[in-house]
């Protein structure tokens, strides 16, 4: 009678409820306690640098990679036995590891600079301190062992960042003697001879067997020597020992070509070269800095400071290391890289074990997830389903390559167009231009392994900006005035970098605007600046205080990244 | 005594339709993003701080300038020390009105940190030139950069003194 009567009838419970509530139970679990966790927690993303709390007129703050901080001193050195250039090779590793196509161990390589250092200063005739070479080389392990054994004797290399310089550069600063490949040999030794006044004796070495029409041209004063004979030379006979080379001794000069089209130098020291090794090993967190068991592949060429922070940075940690082919500055012919960035893929490569960590271009990337992508939306049924696991799992800040969805999906995916060793690929850092950012979460997912965008310059060696490796925050576009389609951020100053915007409203900025200006750095990876102005070599103005102008215009978000947004 | 099952009770339905939208969420989870981007990192993943971090503007102050800066009126208070102005609003307990060395809110406090001492004769008037400081002995020199290397690193380095006529 009445509501308690209706009430059991409709609370009636079987044996069917017991397994229902069993499975309910299962799945409300599953679906509201299992989240993986972040790759990193999101509270360190809102910090992601240390802004000084007093800002100049016009100007930001100062601002500080977080983990290295206002107060802390930067990281100029890998480790504290490592000075100068020579200290980058680790003498205790015994392991052979490849190094373009030669596998070499660090003593033989220590012993093909010392060969290399002795034979030059003897057979070459150059004075430690007072002559320069120019390293007209493709980057491959002639060219280190050339740096090397140069710097190990006090002699500054140069080296060019693109092959259009060579005649202003030989006519400014004519070096005492030039390293080159053979193919090069009858070019070189025409600009010498159209540049006629100067008459004093050439030193060439060449790589290679050089044709013997090249041969037939050279002149009286002109000397030819062969790398290998230069080599021999120095292996026979006792090694001349020279002073050990200051941390402050500038060891290259990389030539590159500023804003205005002027011909610009970089000198690098000893320390600003451990300091860029310093910074391109931590773009890595600490838990995957690279080991003798990885491989690193980079598309930057060793001429310019970035690139040699690479190369000597997999030197130091004693992985194989090669270059891509197509990133070559010299060539036999006019050969065109492709400019879609296929080159990564289609390009010639170094017999070097399966890349594990990439140093690419926007180029590359976007043309590899772009591939990617098109293999795996062939499976037509599953790589929805995948898409929106994997999209879940990055809304929640986890990423791995080794999730069922891989399996199915994106891992075959990844074989078709990377090769056998598409499996190997551990971490992607990309720079050299600007990524859209609508673009970052698509290449996560197509390669879900850590992606590291960052912001270099010519002058500094070791990247300038690098976001977090573990970041993978995605923010709906805002529609900016500046960009027609917003770049995605570049993170934090490098640990060794401190970083400042110029040219900021100040009103803007007091009601909690975001302060964008032209971006000025500092710090022990940044090398000097000289324009070279009618054969002369110039100190810029720049700014008071060792500040370095980058060129672009940078915004500073809350959470301490850098968004770049045009060149200036 | 046999195992009843039936789906047709209100119990049992309301656990099976709950198991069903479940289910539909762990194969096909959402993936629609939020249109305003959260301030908390509790909010989200994708979060970014509201505000930057507060910094100081770098001002030139005069003594006339300054000396509204004593914290009198709850607001900043800043003191000088051989030309730097630094933001000590965070020890208003000792800088405040009330505080031991309230004399040298709003001051410069050069000759007060080089003696060691918190008198009123220590500070000049706000109107007169600032103190050359020409007659002070080196250890008290000495003493005063030890304040300053202090100052700098407990507080904000936040202006510049400069004299009256000066601006």
């Amino acid at each position: 009678m009445g509501l308690p009567f209706n009430l059991s009838e409709y609370l009636i419970t079987d044996d069917l409820t017991i397994l229902l509530a069993l499975i309910a139970a299962t799945v409300f679990l599953l679906n509201n306690l299992y989240k993986p966790q972040p790759l990193v927690h999101p509270i360190l993303l809102g910090r992601q640098s240390d802004a000084g709390r007093a800002r100049n007129p016009k100007e930001s703050a100062v601002y500080r990679n977080y983990g290295t901080g206002l107060l802390g001193r930067f990281p100029i050195r890998p480790s504290k036995e490592v000075y100068i250039l020579a200290d980058l090779v680790k003498q205790e590793s015994e392991a052979p590891r490849t190094l373009w196509s030669t596998k070499i161990t660090n003593t033989h390589l220590q012993d093909r600079v010392a060969s290399l250092g002795t034979g030059l200063l003897r057979l070459a005739r150059l004075q430690p301190n007072e002559s320069n070479v120019l390293l007209l080389l493709n980057d491959s392990l002639e060219f280190i062992v050339a740096d090397m054994a140069l710097a190990s004797h006090c002699i500054p290399s140069f080296t060019l960042a693109s092959s259009n310089l060579l005649s202003s550069v030989l006519e400014s600063h004519p070096p005492s003697a030039i390293i080159t490949h053979a193919f090069l040999l009858s070019q070189i030794l025409e600009l010498i001879y159209d540049a006629g006044e100067k008459t004093g004796h050439h030193t060439i070495i060449v790589v290679g067997e050089p044709s013997s029409q090249a041969m037939a041209s050279v002149a009286s004063n002109v000397k030819v020597l062969k790398f290998s004979e230069v080599e021999r030379e120095g292996f026979k006979v006792e090694k001349v020992i020279s002073p050990l080379p200051k941390p402050s001794d500038i060891f290259t000069v990389s030539f590159f070509e500023g804003e205005g089209g002027q011909l610009q130098s970089a000198q690098l020291t000893h320390e600003n070269i451990t300091a860029g090794v310093t910074a391109t090993r931590s773009l890595l967190p600490l838990s995957h800095t690279p080991s003798p068991l990885d491989t690193i592949l980079s598309t930057h060429s060793l001429s310019t400071p970035y690139g040699r922070a690479i190369a000597y940075t997999a030197i130091y940690e004693g992985t194989s290391f090669a270059t891509q082919r197509s990133s070559e500055l010299y060539h036999i012919d006019d050969q065109q890289n492709p400019s879609d960035g296929s080159d990564i893929i289609t390009g010639k490569r170094y017999p070097i074990p399966a890349p594990t960590i990439l140093f690419i271009k926007p180029q590359h990337l976007n043309y590899l997830v772009s591939e990617i992508l098109k293999q795996a939306s062939k499976s037509w049924l599953l790589f929805p389903i995948a898409w929106r696991h994997k999209l879940a799992g990055i809304a929640d800040g986890f990423l791995t390559k080794d999730s069922l969805w891989d399996r199915l999906v994106f891992d075959n995916a990844r074989a078709k167009v990377m090769g056998d060793g598409a499996a190997a690929l551990r971490a992607i850092i990309v720079s050299g231009g600007a990524i859209d950012a609508e673009k970052m979460t698509p290449s996560r997912i197509a390669l879900s392994v850590p992606l590291v965008n960052t912001f270099i310059h010519p002058l500094v060696a070791g990247p300038v900006l690098a976001s977090h490796a573990f970041d993978l925050q995605d923010f709906p576009a805002v529609t900016n005035d500046v960009l027609p389609s917003p770049a995605a951020h570049c993170g934090p100053p490098s640990v060794n970098v401190e970083a400042k915007l110029v040219g900021v409203d100040d009103e803007l900025v007091e009601n909690g605007a975001d302060p964008s200006g032209a971006l000025l750095v500092r710090g022990p990876s940044v090398a000097r600046l000289v324009s070279v102005e009618d054969y002369v070599d110039v100190q810029p103005e720049g700014d008071k205080d060792g500040w370095i102008i980058m060129g672009v215009r940078a915004k500073v978000q809350t959470n301490g990244s850098f968004q770049v947004l045009s060149q200036i | 005594m046999g195992v009843s099952f039936d789906l047709g009770t209100p119990v049992n339905t309301a656990l099976f339709l709950y198991i069903l939208y479940s289910v539909q969420r762990i194969i096909f989870p959402t993936t629609s993003k939020p249109s305003t981007i959260p301030n908390e990192f509790k909010a989200g993943y994708s979060w970014m701080p509201k505000t930057h971090p507060p910094t100081v503007l770098f001002k030139t102050y005069t003594p006339k300038t300054l000396e509204p800066f004593n914290g009198v009126d709850d607001g900043r208070i800043l003191l000088a020390i051989n030309g730097t102005v630094f933001d000590v609003t965070g020890g208003r307990n000792f800088y405040g009105p009330n505080g031991m060395y309230g004399n040298f809110a709003g001051r410069d406090a050069s000759r007060g940190m080089a003696k060691q001492s918190f008198d009123i004769e220590m500070l000049t008037p706000v109107d007169q030139p600032l103190d050359k400081l020409t007659d002070l002995k080196p250890d008290e020199i000495e003493n005063m950069k030890g304040w300053i290397e202090h100052f700098s690193s407990k507080y904000i380095i936040c202006g510049k003194l400069v004299e009256n006529d000066a601006i």
